[in-house]
């Protein structure tokens, strides 16, 4: 790796965030491409963290830091990336589901989704169907990620799919569900286009689905 | 005669307590005290009943109503136990079904003693977190004026004056520890701190046991001189002391991270009872066995598959074997439809089976099943 962006990797494998901002201005000062700092050194970095999540060697705290790191080096980034016209990957809106408080998981694949360099539109939890569809009209998204977390909120999901189908926008958005009750014999029951069962997983899935 | 047997008659002797709907309360007990003990007098333990069924009977009133609503409903005691009573009207209790009521605002009702909100659904509540800043940790203190903590004695009275011979009363679900500082701090900023600031973690540690023995006395002395045994959510009761650790945050933590900071609470709050038996909420939760299982006073464990993909228990079993190996009693939660193919793979060895079904007639059958497994 480019030796001006192995700092900027390093420095969000191990959740630096001080690190990762001073490197990135470095990287930006000795006239890298925001773009490519992105796509060199920030995305492949929150690649190797979700693998490091899957082997069971990172866990929630040590990915959350690494994403905060990320976040942090994204953020120097962000305006260049707009003022040289750099697409993100695609663009996400994501939430829990209606009567579901549960905001870990989705976070963590917001985060996730982001660090794979999606533009992430985070409506929180508790989100009706009416308010993913405005959305995904407003914001003219790639895909709806929807969490839950209790097998009471679950059906929730199904009736997210189905307003989206009725609002005639089922063809135009990608739909992934994730949490603990969800199963992907559930996803293809409600006509979901994929279930991850995890924060790197859905950052993979989504790649796929937008590619 | 068995040995357990005869000390626990030694123990039945001296208590004066039955249920006119449960007439083999005391061989159950019997069974109960011999599943502690890895032993088996007759035939494995079974209950029959879904978690949280009475709550789920009630959860569509409850999603129809708004938040001041729901409160109401929770804080309604003379409801809350007339409800419970009428669930269990005309029901004979089989097996090692225990009918229980436990005065219950919601696992995070440890935290809520300390002066954090509660908020209610329909099924749980949960606190919002009260530590913003570090400083708002001096704030920290028990209240046993606190409206939660008079509530659950409230709870705990109306349903005393009306149990005898038909329930049993425990107490509420008591959870000290890391679940505690992450309903004061919220459960992501607690991953956070772990790193960026484990003095004030073990700060908040230190303050979510300091005060255990004090809130569970409290209500053990409540129920003991109402001549009732010790028993809480998972309806198995002792004569002597019965908690129920668990650490549900720690799915989401290294097992170091468990070691530095949830096994020093795990060892404080065994050490005054008699019987322990740890709530293991999935796979998460099951990485820190190891650690959990070096608390010699951690008597038994309670097995939660989780829901989705990892709900059918037939993928548990490799796992459920190594703890009967180890001669680690463990509750298993299985359907129905399960039963007879994890009876086929398994010798009933410490193992006390859960089991959700439709009616007595049901009970009844699985019952003799049971009774011929070896």
């Amino acid at each position: 790796m480019d030796q001006t962006l192995e700092p900027i990797y390093k420095a969000v494998l191990i959740g630096d965030k001080d690190a990762a901002t001073e490197n990135v201005q470095a990287a930006l000062d000795a006239g890298k491409d925001a773009g490519v700092i992105l796509q060199k050194s920030l995305i492949p970095a929150m690649e190797k963290v979700g693998q490091l999540f899957e082997a069971g060697e990172y866990y929630v705290p040590e990915m959350l830091i690494a994403a905060r790191a990320m976040q942090a080096g994204l953020g120097l980034l962000k305006p260049l990336l707009v003022d040289s016209d750099v697409k993100p990957t695609g663009k996400v809106v994501i939430g829990t589901v209606k009567g579901d408080l549960h905001d870990i998981g989705k976070n963590l694949v917001a985060m996730m989704l982001e660090g794979a360099g999606f533009e992430i539109h985070d409506l929180g939890t508790d989100v009706s169907p009416d308010k993913f569809i405005a959305a995904i009209k407003e914001e003219n998204v790639d895909i709806l990620a929807m969490s839950a977390l209790l097998t009471t909120t679950m059906p929730m999901m199904e009736t997210t799919i189905k307003a989206v189908d009725e609002a005639g926008l089922r063809d135009v958005v990608k739909i992934i569900i994730g949490g603990a009750p969800v199963t992907t014999e559930y996803a293809q029951k409600i006509g979901a286009d994929g279930f991850a069962p995890d924060a790197s997983q859905a950052a993979s899935m989504s790649k796929r689905l937008v590619g | 005669m068995n040995t357990v047997v005869r000390k626990l008659g030694q123990i039945q002797a001296s208590w004066d307590f039955g249920l006119d709907n449960m007439p083999s309360f005391d061989k159950a007990m019997q069974r109960v005290y011999a599943w502690y003990e890895n032993e088996i007098i007759d035939r494995a333990p079974i209950r029959f009943m879904a978690h949280n069924a009475f709550l789920e009977s009630e959860t569509d009133t409850l999603y129809q109503m708004n938040p001041e609503q729901r409160k109401k409903w929770w804080f309604d005691a003379e409801l809350q136990v007339e409800n419970f009573s009428k669930s269990i009207d005309g029901r004979t209790f089989h097996a090692e079904t225990f009918p229980v009521y436990f005065p219950n605002l919601g696992p995070d009702v440890y935290a809520g003693l300390y002066g954090a909100e509660l908020e209610f659904g329909a099924v749980t509540s949960w606190s919002v977190p009260f530590v913003q800043k570090w400083e708002d940790s001096d704030k920290l203190a028990l209240d046993l004026n606190n409206i939660y903590f008079q509530k659950i004695e409230e709870l705990t009275r109306c349903a005393l004056d009306q149990c005898e011979n038909k329930f049993m009363v425990g107490y509420t679900d008591l959870h000290p520890g890391l679940d505690c500082v992450a309903a004061w701090r919220d459960p992501q900023q607690l991953c956070f701190d772990m790193i960026d600031a484990p003095d004030q973690v073990q700060r908040l540690v230190d303050l979510a046991i300091e005060d255990f023995e004090t809130i569970y006395d409290h209500f053990d002395n409540l129920l003991k001189q109402a001549g009732q045994l010790s028993v809480s959510w998972m309806g198995i009761p002792s004569y002597g002391r019965m908690h129920i650790p668990s650490c549900d945050f720690s799915t989401m933590i290294s097992p170091r991270f468990f070691e530095e900071f949830g096994l020093q609470i795990l060892e404080r709050e065994v050490q005054t009872m008699t019987h322990n038996i740890f709530h293991v909420d999935g796979k998460g939760v099951a990485r820190h066995l190891n650690a959990i299982l070096s608390v010699p006073e951690v008597h038994a464990i309670q097995w939660v598959q989780g829901v989705g993909d990892d709900l059918p228990i037939m993928q548990w079993v490799p796992f459920i074997k190594e703890l009967q190996a180890k001669k680690v009693p463990i509750i298993v939660d299985l359907n129905l439809a399960e039963l007879e193919s994890f009876m086929d793979e398994m010798n009933p060895q410490g193992l006390f089976l859960w089991v959700a079904t439709e009616n007595e007639q049901e009970e009844l059958e699985i019952l003799k099943r049971i009774e011929r497994w070896t």
